[in-house]
């Protein structure tokens, strides 16, 4: 078991006032709510503040965390509790974070669990209560492909089963999903029951799916319409042409206006997201150029030059 | 343990949710979720119950903002006016963090096709 520095966690010397404590906690728990922090472990993260923070907050457990420090901490990092360890201070729960022992580390539960761990909603576990099972949240990341055609995924997830104590176990579930054609990022699916199972006969939670879309590197997405930057010649711009041009899962041909400019936009209706009222494609054309000219366009060029010398590209620069 | 079962499909993307049934998933008082309406946090489904809150359906986005308001409220503390606003500000950095990335893409897109200098 890893030891677990409640001081650095907080970013707080040893010697922190309560009033530091505090604000340190108040200023961490903001910065890595799960709903706020896009981070990756934001959630891991604030679990170990709050955790921290009910060490630390308390002058009890603080001491005794204190002495645990400096006697229990290897340098390696590795943490025994000294034998027959046992914390008077327990864990009630409640308090300004309302704290759920279930959130807590194992080093938490070593030092002032007690075995109180897991005990339902901080021991008022009642075996006849009846009660509804939590929903379980979970991302699933998807490729533009898969979103436009719908498919079939399998996700992973823990949901939290009450064993016959009132002791909260987690349980890795699996499941085969059908994902529906259309779906937006940030949208959510629901699967009605697949979350933890209830309590006393209630019925079980739901599985929370969240779509994210995995960046495509052709496409971007900007609300139902899906953007392409179209690479075209000069001559096709200026002379206008039939291109081909990807859509997601195929491609099509457009007809490139004679005399269009870089970043004009054509529109193919229908061609974005799909569902009741489809998205469309929007092309955005961008004029490529050869790296190198032979001799015979170079001279081309020159003529060009003659017959286009009225033409200032940079008028809006006003130079 | 990990138990696989048959393909699942989802049938009840429109489902809606009863004050009742709001309360249990959030874990809270009726009371929070109709002074949550009146601060504008959340809007009933329309067509279902008018000022009687008894009456009012909610959908899964809405519970879901709900259930985001109560996490934020006991994990931070914030009064109901500091939550409405918290949760229109997450909200439109979420718009945002999605803008930049479609930006970002557009111009990763753009410069593969226009090459380095």
């Amino acid at each position: 078991m890893d030891f677990k520095d409640y001081y650095a966690v907080l970013g707080v010397s040893e010697s922190a006032s309560p009033e530091e404590i505090k604000k340190a906690y108040r200023k961490l728990a903001r910065k890595y709510h799960p709903d706020v922090s896009k981070e990756d472990d934001a959630d891991a993260k604030f679990k170990d503040v709050g955790e921290a923070y009910e060490v630390l907050k308390d002058p009890e457990k603080r001491a005794e965390y204190d002495q645990l420090r400096k006697y229990g901490a290897r340098p390696d990092g590795s943490f025994e509790p000294p034998p027959g360890w046992q914390s008077a201070s327990g864990f009630g729960g409640g308090g300004y974070t309302e704290a759920d022992a279930r959130q807590f580390s194992d080093f938490f539960e070593e030092i002032f669990g007690g075995g109180h761990r897991g005990g339902f909603a901080g021991g008022g576990f009642h075996r006849n209560m009846r009660m509804r099972g939590e929903d379980v949240h979970a991302r699933l990341a998807l490729f533009l492909e898969e979103v436009f055609d719908g498919c079939e995924k399998q996700v992973s997830f823990t949901v939290h089963d009450v064993d016959d104590h009132g002791r909260v176990v987690p349980r890795q579930k699996t499941l085969k999903v059908k994902i529906p054609a259309g779906m937006r990022e940030g949208q959510h699916l629901r699967l009605k029951g697949q979350g933890s199972p209830g309590m006393g006969g209630g019925e079980a939670g739901d599985l929370l799916l969240e779509i994210e879309l995995a960046p495509h590197p052709t496409f971007a997405v900007e609300g139902r319409d899906v953007l392409v930057t179209v690479p075209v010649a000069p001559w096709e711009a200026a002379l206008g042409a039939t291109v081909t041009v990807p859509t997601v899962g195929s491609k099509v041909n457009v007809k490139v206006p004679k005399g269009s400019t870089s970043g004009r936009r054509l529109r193919l209706k229908g061609k974005g997201f799909p569902g009741q009222h489809p998205g469309d494609q929007i092309v955005i054309l961008q004029i490529a150029m050869p790296e190198v000219h032979s001799q015979e366009a170079e001279a081309l060029y020159q003529q060009l030059a003659e017959a286009e010398k009225n033409f200032n590209p940079r008028s809006k620069l006003h130079v | 343990m990990t138990r696989t079962t048959e393909m699942l499909t989802v049938e009840d993307s429109g489902v809606l949710y009863t004050l009742r049934e709001v309360c249990e998933r959030g874990g809270c008082h009726a009371e929070l979720v109709i002074k949550m309406v009146s601060y504008g946090i959340v809007e009933p489904a329309p067509g279902a119950g008018g000022e009687e809150g008894q009456q009012w359906a909610f959908d899964l986005p809405s519970l879901l903002r709900i259930q985001k308001a109560i996490r934020l409220q006991r994990d931070l503390n914030i009064n109901l006016p500091g939550l409405a606003m918290s949760l229109d500000l997450l909200d439109e950095m979420d718009t945002m963090r999605r803008e930049i990335s479609c930006l970002r893409q557009r111009l990763a897109q753009f410069s593969s096709g226009a090459g380095e200098e």
